[in-house]
Order: structure tokens, then sequence, then C-alpha cells
């Protein structure tokens, strides 16, 4: 077989030799004859050695490694305003190992490393891959598919932080939940939809200076259950609209007056519903031809957190009194940003919030955004914002972010 | 009531009775050069669908929930490989949940692997190098040769999924071979003016046609793979162009033209731009006429 593509290539070259000799009309043909003859030469070569990119690329099986580092500078005029008080700091480090389980499931493992929280288990969860009905299913830990910005990493948002409500009424690095997930893709009135179930352990993360006198999980109905809806269309072939609801509701402790020992444990918290509904919309336009350059988002999400007063209060009742939120809260944020070149956007945020830390006093903030990515694996942000707590002032913050992605390329988030 | 639940059963019947007895394979591809092959070799026993158009940054297209129905009910997704849609193809197969197309799945085509490819790096890659491919230049599609091995590969892939066909996709495949056969002949006079000339290219992409043509690229737009030029950069382009006597700077219709205008004007270069792919431009509707105006238009501009 080696020796018939030898000679087969040997005779091949000797006709395109005289064919350089011929009128070109004969020469053209003999061109066009050569290389449909090529094709099959490969081929016999492909089949007698293999070639390096027939190798696996993987052969030790590996997981992808990845890793995502978010620095944060603070150099607001009064202050810094982060946390712990540091000018500079590593926000947040994160590492990632993905990789396909088995035939049914894929890993995602998302380690996080704080000088705050030290490491901790960001995500880590299993997809099941081969569900039939356009399901997909997960069991572990995952970012809540509540609202359309909690569903990004931070440091993959449009901006520094996340917005006050996400961050007041989901948490400060939005919210997460342990437990399962399903979703489904449909489309019966022809445009693009997605109802995403998840089951969890609970709302939010357990608070370390309240105990209730049972576990908030105690009971199935203690759990956290959400739902959310996407609703997707595309408008032209360069503009697309989201409009999207989600819901989620669960037990969570909240403050008594003073603490109560019932004997074998201290108590300091009653077990009360939350429940937390919002609405969000995402108005896209990018142009196909010009996309490089040029892009516009707008973007929007209320919320608004119904809280229920605890079943039951431990005894002595009299002396121990209820010191939950007694009522509702609405927040909501409005973002746009401007592709003004092929690397930098500028962008403005409006943020507005009852704010459940200050009894609902309505938190106002407007920010101003620029960002500029070197490349696709690393982006540096400038923001200047003013926030209002109405009746306390204001305070000027003027925040520096810097993030860097190594490791294989990962997909750009949509 | 009756009368109503009789009719509303007679017109489900009928619309049952006239659904097409062969059901076509549903093929999805990443770009509209594997569409078209697709077609030309599928006929009227595919339907295909494009995601990426022919006037648009293949490595950049947005990965939207409306291209997720698609693939949901794809038999055959199709794309061009070595990671030029690494950005985008992940999230689309784990949104449409769809076994036939996910890598192991019968219908998920990787094209690359019937390509020889060209310009994969050796020693240690690294992103210093720019948005580098570190398994080969993907752009292979702007070279006839692979062009016909698309064609076959698509041959084959039909026909293990729709058996009936064989007959059918092989005497395509032969056409679609036929067609480029006698389009290359009457552009050969127009190789020939090509072969050698100096160009100065934007970006990468332009590699397999150059090796096809015999266009000579001196030097390149970007500084590396993906990354826009600097003004250092520009400047010893401009000697690379003034020393070489390069005439054409030939970019694609999704870069920003400016850039390349100033070089032009340092230079006296004329700026070409060249469509990459089937439909970026109105008219080049197919894989053939693509490759006939970017010749043509080469050749009349590097004289």
């Amino acid at each position: 077989m080696r020796a018939l593509t030898l000679t087969v290539a040997v005779a091949l070259l000797g006709t395109q030799q005289a064919a350089a000799q011929r009128p070109d009309s004969l020469r053209a043909d003999s061109i066009a004859r050569a290389r449909a003859d090529s094709i099959r030469i490969v081929r016999e070569l492909e089949a007698m050695s293999p070639r390096q990119a027939q190798l696996p690329r993987n052969p030790r099986l590996l997981p992808d490694i990845s890793a995502v580092g978010d620095l944060i500078g603070d150099l607001s005029p009064k202050g810094s305003t982060q946390e712990d008080g540091s000018r500079f700091g590593v926000r947040e480090l994160e590492l990632a190992l993905q990789a396909a389980v088995d035939p049914y499931f894929r890993g995602d493992l998302f380690l996080g490393f704080s000088d705050a929280e030290g490491v901790h288990i960001e995500q880590a969860f299993l997809t099941a891959t081969a569900l039939p009905w356009r399901l997909e299913a997960r069991l572990g830990r995952f970012l809540a598919p509540f609202g359309k910005q909690n569903t990004t990493h931070r440091h993959d948002l449009h901006t520094v932080e996340h917005s006050y409500v996400v961050q007041r009424f989901l948490g400060e690095e939005g919210l997460k939940g342990t437990g399962a997930y399903l979703a489904r893709v449909f489309s019966p009135l022809g445009f693009y939809q997605e109802l995403i179930l998840t089951a969890v352990d609970r709302i939010g993360e357990a608070p370390e200076d309240l105990t209730a006198e049972e576990p908030a999980n105690e009971k199935l109905s203690g759990l956290g259950y959400s739902a959310r809806l996407r609703n997707y269309w595309d408008l032209t072939e360069a503009a697309n609209l989201e409009l999207s609801a989600s819901a989620m509701t669960g037990v969570r402790e909240q403050p008594l007056t003073q603490g109560v020992d019932l004997g074998d444990q201290p108590v300091n918290a009653a077990l009360a519903r939350q429940t937390t509904i919002g609405l969000d919309a995402t108005f896209r336009w990018r142009p196909l031809e010009q996309g490089l350059y040029r892009s516009f988002i707008l973007q929007g999400e209320f919320m608004r957190q119904l809280n229920r007063d605890p079943e039951s209060i431990p005894p002595p009742l009299g002396l121990v009194d209820y010191a939950g939120p007694r009522r509702d809260f609405s927040g909501a944020y409005l973002f746009a940003r401007y592709q003004i070149s092929r690397r930098t956007f500028i962008g403005g945020r409006y943020d507005w919030v009852q704010d459940p830390e200050a009894d609902g006093v309505s938190l106002t903030a407007g920010s101003g955004i620029l960002t500029f990515y070197p490349s696709e694996f690393s982006k540096l942000i400038a923001s200047v914002e003013r926030r209002s707590l109405k009746g306390f002032g204001g305070t000027t913050r003027l925040l520096l972010q810097a993030t860097f992605a190594i490791g294989p390329h990962k997909p750009h988030p949509f | 009531m009756s009368r109503k639940l009789l009719l509303t059963l007679s017109l489900a019947a009928a619309a049952l009775a006239f659904r097409p007895v062969e059901a076509q394979l549903r093929v999805v591809t990443s770009t509209p050069d594997l569409a078209d092959i697709a077609r030309q070799v599928g006929g009227t026993r595919v339907v295909v669908r494009s995601i990426g158009q022919g006037y648009q940054d293949p490595h950049f297209i947005e990965a939207k929930p409306s291209f997720v129905l698609d693939l949901a009910k794809a038999d055959v997704w199709a794309f061009v490989g070595l990671d030029l849609e690494i950005g985008w193809m992940p999230l689309l197969l784990d949104g449409a949940r769809n076994p036939k197309i996910r890598p192991g799945g019968a219908g998920y085509v990787d094209v690359s692997k019937a390509i020889p490819v060209i310009d994969v790096p050796t020693g240690n890659v690294d992103r210093s190098m720019g948005d580098v491919h570190a398994l080969g230049n993907p752009h292979y599609w702007l070279d006839p040769a692979n062009g016909r091995r698309i064609a076959w590969l698509f041959r084959d892939k039909f026909t293990q999924l729709d058996p009936a066909g064989a007959s059918t996709y092989t005497a395509n495949a032969k056409g679609f071979e036929a067609r480029l056969g006698a389009a290359e002949q009457a552009w050969a006079a127009d190789l020939a003016k090509i072969k050698g000339k100096p160009v100065v290219a934007w970006h990468t992409s332009w590699r397999y046609f150059a090796e096809y043509t015999g266009m000579n690229i001196v030097g390149f737009m970007e500084p590396k793979p993906g990354v826009p030029p600097s003004p250092s950069h520009l400047a010893g382009l401009i000697q690379t162009v003034k020393r070489t006597g390069a005439k054409v700077i030939v970019m694609e219709p999704f870069y920003d033209r400016k850039t390349a205008d100033f070089v032009a004007s340092k230079t006296g270069t004329k700026v070409l731009v060249l469509p990459p792919s089937v439909g970026g431009r109105k008219g080049l509707d197919d894989y053939v006429s693509l490759m006939k105006y970017d010749i043509t238009q080469l050749a009349a501009a590097v004289q």
C-alpha cells in the first residue's frame, strides 16, 4: 500500500512538472485533476501514519483547569469603603476544574480564595447531559437562578460590584444554593423560553450569630424553592430582548430582641418566611458586521422582598419579641453600557433600594463606569459612584478593578 | 360538538397524510461556508441553518438563546473546529441539551478532522502570542482542496445518518467537485497573476487562501493574532510594505477600515475588502461564487 501511494505521488509530481510546459488551459485542467487526486492520497497517508492531530489532546483525561483573579482598588476620597478597610486587595481568586465525568454527567468545581473568607466552595455541581425532553438537571451548589445579574459570576459583571438590590436582597456576592436544579427549554409560542426550578437546602447562607429553636430546614417547607421563567426574542438580526420573571421562597433565621435559654441551647432567632419576586429585562444591540467595535446593552431589574412574621416565638412571650423585618422592601437598578471602540466601553448604573439593613430607608446610587479590555482575558474598570442613604447624607466612591483569566478559553457570557 | 370533533380529526389526519415520507436531516453549521457545502451535498434530503453570517467575525458570535432552539432539534452540528468557536459553542451545546450533537454523539462533526491543518504552533504556546489557535489555523475553507474535503466528509456523515440517501449524497458531492473544478479552470489565469505578489493581510485568516493562490503575505495588520494594530507595529508595517512593494492590503469586512486606510495613505497601497465567507457580500451565496469573487478581485488589485 505504501509503495502504491509513493508511486502515485511520484507520478503526480511528474505530471505537474510536465504540465508546466503545456498551454494554460491544459495546465489548469491538470491542476484540477491533481488536486482531486491529492485528496485520496491524503486519506491513504492518514491511514498509514496517524497525524499529530489524530492523537488525543488530553491522554490523561485531566479536567480543564483555569483561574480568575479579581483585584480591587478603592481610592474613595473619605477613606476605603471596602468591608476590610483596605485600599488595595485581592477580592477573590477563583479556581475552576471542569470536565465530563462520564457519558451522562459533567462536573464543575469552582473554589474561591479570599482574605475575608479563606477557602470556600463557590460552586460544585454535577450536570446531567443526557436527559430527554430538553431537560437539564444539576445537583450541588450553584448560582441561584434568580434575576439576571445573580446568574453571572461577580468578576464577569459589567460593573465592579453587584447592584445594591442584589447585594441587599441576595447577598454581597450574590446568592448561591445547594440542592437540585431542573430546567427545560421550550418554544410553544415560537420564541425561546426556559423554566428553571430549584429546591435548595436554604435561602442564603446560615447566619453565624443567629440560632433558632429548630433548624430552618427541619421541615420540607423550610427549604428554599425558586422558579424562573426566561423569555427571549430576536428583534432584528442585531437586537434582542429578554424579559424574565423569578420568584423564591424560604425560611430564614431572624433576630429576637433578646436571647432565650431553652435549657440545652441558647436561642436568639425565630424562623420567618421570606419570599422574593423579581422581574428583569435586558436589551442588547450588536451589529453583526461591526460587532467588534459597537454594541449596547440596557438592563434593569426590579425585586420585591416579602417578609412574614414568624409562626412562633420562643417563650417567655412578653419578654422576648421579634426584631426581624416586619415590612416588605423593594429595589431596582437600571444599567446601560455603550461600546465606543474595540476595547473601550462606557456605562452607568442607577440604583434604588429600600434598604433592609436600614429599616427600609431609601438608598440611591448613581455610578459611571469606564471599562477597558486589553484582551478577552483581562479587564480594567474605573468607577465613580455617588451613594446616598436618605436622611444620612452621601458618599463618593472611586473604585478600580482588574480581572484576569488564565487557562483554557471560556465561553463569553451572554 | 361531534361535527366539530369530526372536522378536527379529519384535518389532523389530512395533515399527517401530507407530511413528507422521508424525514430530512436537520443540519446546523457554525459558518455559512459549511452550510453551503452541506446544502450542495445534502440537496433536498437536508435542511441546513448556519449560526454565523458571512459578514460576521466567526470568533465572536454571540451565544443567543434562539440558536439553542435550532441546535435542540438538529441531527448534525458541523463546526470548523480548532477552537474557532470556543468562545460560544459550549454555551449553545449545553443549552441545546441534545445528546445527538454533543461530543461523542453521531451528529457532532468537527470538520477540521478532515483537513491537513497548517500553522500548528510548535514548542510552548501561551497567550503572550496573542489569540493563538494551539491546534492550528482554523480558516481552512478558503482553499478549494479543503472545500472538497468538507464535501466528502459531509457525504460520509450524511450517508451514515441517512443510508437511504447514500447514492444521492455521493452524486451531489461529485457534482460539487465538478463545479468547483470547472471554476478552478476558469480562474487559473487569475491565479497566475496573483502568484508571488506581495500583499498585507489583516489576520491570519488568509493563510490557506495564500497557500492556494500563491499570494505572498509579507505582513499582517495585527501584530499578533487577534491583537489590534498598535502605532509602533503600523510604523514597522509601513516600512515592510515599502521594502517589499506590496500593492494591496487584504481585510475582512468586519474589521475597522480606517486603520488599513491609514497604512494605504502612507504607502500608496490599495485596501481590498474581501469577504472570507459565503454571504459576506451581497450575491455571494455559494462557495464557488465566494472563491471566484475573492480570486478575481485580488488578481485585479495586485496588477
